[in-house]
């Protein structure tokens, strides 16, 4: 249990240690080296001074990045499959090979283990918790061996009872003593195989090492105490659903899922909200208008209800999902807030000057004027990360969001839902993991408004 | 003023295009995805053939089951699928214009009767949520914007963030859990618009049995609202404080009292007011989740079952009515903005 507790603070500090130092620290040197301005503007540095000094906010960022960053490796820490395993001369290591599956997606490197190259038998794959038993307890096979012993012993017996067969007994006579004398060779070299797994157990030959949490959200575990969904307990210290899979690693799983959704279709809906009302604000004129008609049809769909009907027959992936939500709502909000900027900041001498020297209208919008009209960009990103972070969680709540087994708060919330009454901690678990997120990316948010669009209020007394 | 009318005109007239765009849009989707309305019908149909010939076997005319002739029929007449898509939609408009909304193979009914009988569940919850959001955000904002920058603004701020970052239905969740008589308390029963024997109770016992039933889901929509509104209704009241003629009711000796509940609320008001119109689209809107989770029979449930049930003539006759409320409501809003802030004035 210490050993746990350490290994997980080790976890975090390392976590925090590589999104904080090592990564920025990268990021410099790779740009300085690559040969970009490394330096800030005076108002940047003086809004990110500001940042730092609202604490809620700051340390929110510093907890909700490192554990972002840290979920990025989960194939490493919360996983049914060992990081490494030995057996005599044959090394795998299945839960890095899954998680560079999952990272790397255009690799697929095989991480099936086959039973039979791991002393045990059988041509499926390995059983790895009880390779790890084997390891703490080497005399595993002791009974195993006995048993097979005694069972040499009674066939022997029965050996003794047949006569020898001569020249006069008959085939059927041949056939049974012949059979008995392969069965006995047969279980003497079984016996021989045991010892041998025994002996490369005992030996140090083989080892296996677990992930910190060893159970994976897509697993079905099958010795319960009881018929799943179970209630929290030791070995389960959130529970099980209703297929067996263990909450706790859902819920590291579908951290991950829903964040990473959520900063895709921020940083899409984003990307095309600036083209659009960039587009708008620069040129003005009928473009403007026709993208405002638009912009109007365009967001009076009714926008949940459409992503249902549509996702109820196409049943879309973590992709179409997240460019479906972009393409109906999430570059709406953003077009109107830059198009304002673009439109302001079209008539500074800036932008004048930089269209006298000959600058082309696409560098105009995207080298000159965007830097400057990136504060609305900046501020409203958390508060779009909430929402998009909600939505995914309701769609999945609804049943018409990522696909069925994917592990994620919303279809954990339905079989709290389906089971309301027996196991609340089907709902209070991923609702309290769902509101600490949101909470800390609202305080983000919060903070970054502050420092960036300070509001400054006088009142007469 | 005769900008204005010119300019609701042109709204109330976009109404119309934007209506068809968006039931193209989404027809033409049914139409063209495969697996759209007729072959989902028939899955649907082989699927329960199947399972009730599960028992006895796989049989053997499987590929010889089919959706019935004339239910085949009527959707393809329906939906004129037999049609290109701009046609058949034309055809389908032309119904929907003469409010001939089709039959729903769910309930049997005409589509219009269901919704309308729906209508009036989801009405009441989302007033009553609405009502309750005033009553709790107005004053709310109000005090904070007036002890700005105290402990107990603080206090309260911590209070707002956590109702932005619990979504209304996740909220009755966790109330339903603690309260609903499973683990926990039972003080609230599990959902549900009403008791089973409504019907024989007497008159005091209905009102009791009917607001025992509205206290969960108006707290959902009431969380759904309530960040958003209370600083809404601070920010307006500070920025309104901070304005020329509140320093100058100050300044020609009006009480602090009078200056902020007589002068700046009255402008203050104005941005929530007008978020009326909106209210209404939204109430709609957030109603699939809530509606599901309290299992409330209204639209959102409505439109929810008929998206699992596929039961497509209801899912376009939801989704004609939520377009025309929020089209609506959203010029509502426009006008009502006009009518109180004399400083707006659309159409310039």
């Amino acid at each position: 249990m210490f050993i746990k507790i350490m290994e997980i603070v080790f976890l975090l500090a390392a976590g925090y240690a590589f999104t904080h130092k090592l990564l920025p620290w990268v990021f410099i040197k790779t740009g300085k080296k690559l040969g970009f301005k490394m330096r800030m503007t005076p108002i940047w540095a003086k809004r990110i001074r500001r940042f730092k000094t609202i604490k809620r906010g700051y340390y929110s960022f510093i907890i909700i990045t490192t554990l972002f960053v840290l979920s990025l490796f989960l194939e490493l820490y919360v996983n049914d499959k060992p990081l490494a395993i030995r057996y005599d001369e044959k090394i795998a290591f299945p839960a890095l090979k899954e998680w560079g599956n999952k990272i790397l997606f255009f690799v697929n490197m095989s991480n099936f283990d086959k039973k039979s190259d791991f002393g045990q038998i059988g041509n499926d794959s390995v059983d790895y918790r009880l390779f790890a038993e084997r390891c703490k307890n080497p005399n595993f096979a002791s009974n195993a061996i006995k048993d097979k012993n005694d069972e040499i012993r009674d066939l022997k017996d029965e050996l003794g009872d047949i006569p020898v067969p001569d020249k006069y007994s008959d085939e059927d006579e041949i056939a049974d003593y012949n059979d008995l004398k392969i069965l006995i060779s047969d279980i003497k070299k079984e016996i021989g195989e045991i010892r041998k797994n025994v002996e490369i157990f005992t030996s140090g030959k083989a080892w296996i090492i677990m992930p910190i949490y060893p159970y994976s959200p897509y697993e079905h575990i099958l010795d319960l105490p009881q018929r799943p969904p179970n209630k929290p307990y030791l070995a389960h210290p959130m529970g099980t659903d209703d297929s067996g899979a263990d909450v706790l690693a859902q819920l590291f799983y579908g951290f991950r899922i829903s964040l990473s959704f959520a900063l895709i279709v921020a940083f899409i809906g984003y990307s095309v909200g600036v083209i659009v009302g960039g587009i708008m604000g620069y040129f003005g004129g009928w473009i403007d208008i026709a993208i405002q008609r638009f912009i109007e049809i365009w967001g009076s769909i009714p926008f949940l209800f459409t992503i249902m009907i549509i996702a109820s027959i196409i049943s879309p992936g973590f992709l179409l999902l997240a460019i479906l939500l972009v393409c109906l709502r999430s570059w709406i909000g953003i077009t109107y807030y830059i198009r304002g900027e673009f439109y302001r900041e079209k008539a500074k001498d800036y932008v004048q000057a930089a269209i006298a020297m000959g600058a082309g209208e696409w560098s105009v919008m995207m080298k000159h004027i965007l830097p400057n009209s990136l504060v609305p960009l900046v501020t409203f990103a958390p508060f779009g990360i909430v929402s998009y972070i909600g939505l995914l969680v309701s769609l999945d709540y609804l049943g018409f969001g990522l696909p069925v087994g994917t592990p994620s708060w919303g279809s954990l919330l339905d079989q709290g839902m389906k089971y309301i009454k027996y196991y609340p901690h089907l709902i209070i678990i991923p609702s309290v993991a769902f509101a600490f997120t949101l909470f800390t990316v609202v305080m983000i948010g919060e903070a970054v408004r502050e420092a960036f669009d300070p509001k400054v209020f006088s009142r007469l007394r | 003023m005769h900008g204005m009318t010119t300019y609701f005109l042109r709204r109330v007239l976009l109404i119309p295009i934007t209506f068809i765009c968006i039931t193209f849009l989404v027809y033409t989707v049914l139409r063209l995805v495969p697996g759209g309305p007729i072959e989902q019908a028939q899955l649907q149909i082989k699927m329960a053939a199947m399972q009730e010939g599960g028992a006895s076997g796989i049989s053997d005319d499987m590929g010889d089951l089919q959706i019935p002739e004339e239910a085949l029929n009527e959707l393809k007449k329906y939906y004129h699928l037999d049609k290109s898509i701009p046609v058949g939609y034309a055809n389908w408009l032309w119904k929907i214009v003469n409010l001939d909304f089709g039959r729903s193979y769910i309930y049997g009914e005409p589509v219009l009767k269901v919704i309308i009988s729906k209508f009036p569940i989801s009405i009441y919850f989302g007033l009553i949520g609405y009502f309750a959001s005033w009553l709790i955000c107005v004053p709310l904002g109000v005090t904070k914007a007036i002890k700005h920058k105290s402990s107990y603004d603080t206090a309260t701020s911590v209070l707002v963030f956590i109702g932005y970052s619990i979504p209304g239905f996740v909220a009755c969740l966790i109330l339903l859990v603690l309260l609903g008589g499973g683990s926990f308390l039972d003080v609230f029963p599990l959902g549900g618009f009403r008791s089973d024997n409504w019907a024989q109770l007497g008159f005091f016992a209905k009102i009791a049995d009917q607001l025992h039933h509205t206290a969960i889901p108006v707290f959902g929509y009431l969380i759904g609202g309530f960040a958003t509104m209370t600083i809404l209704m601070k920010n307006s009241l500070l920025d309104n404080l901070g304005s020329d003629y509140v320093r100058t009711a100050f300044a020609k000796g009006l009480s602090e009292k009078r200056v902020i509940f007589v002068h700046a609320m009255r402008n203050s008001l104005i941005p929530i007011t007008a978020g009326v119109g909106h209210a209404i689209g939204l109430l709609f809107a957030g109603s699939f989740l809530i509606e599901k989770t309290c299992n409330i029979p209204g639209m959102g449930l409505l439109g929810y079952t008929s998206i699992i049930q596929r039961d497509y003539p209801i899912i376009l006759g939801t989704l004609v009515f939520l377009v025309l409320i929020r089209l609506t409501g959203n010029i509502f809003s426009d006008m009502i903005w006009a009518l109180i802030d004399p400083r707006i004035r659309f159409g310039k």
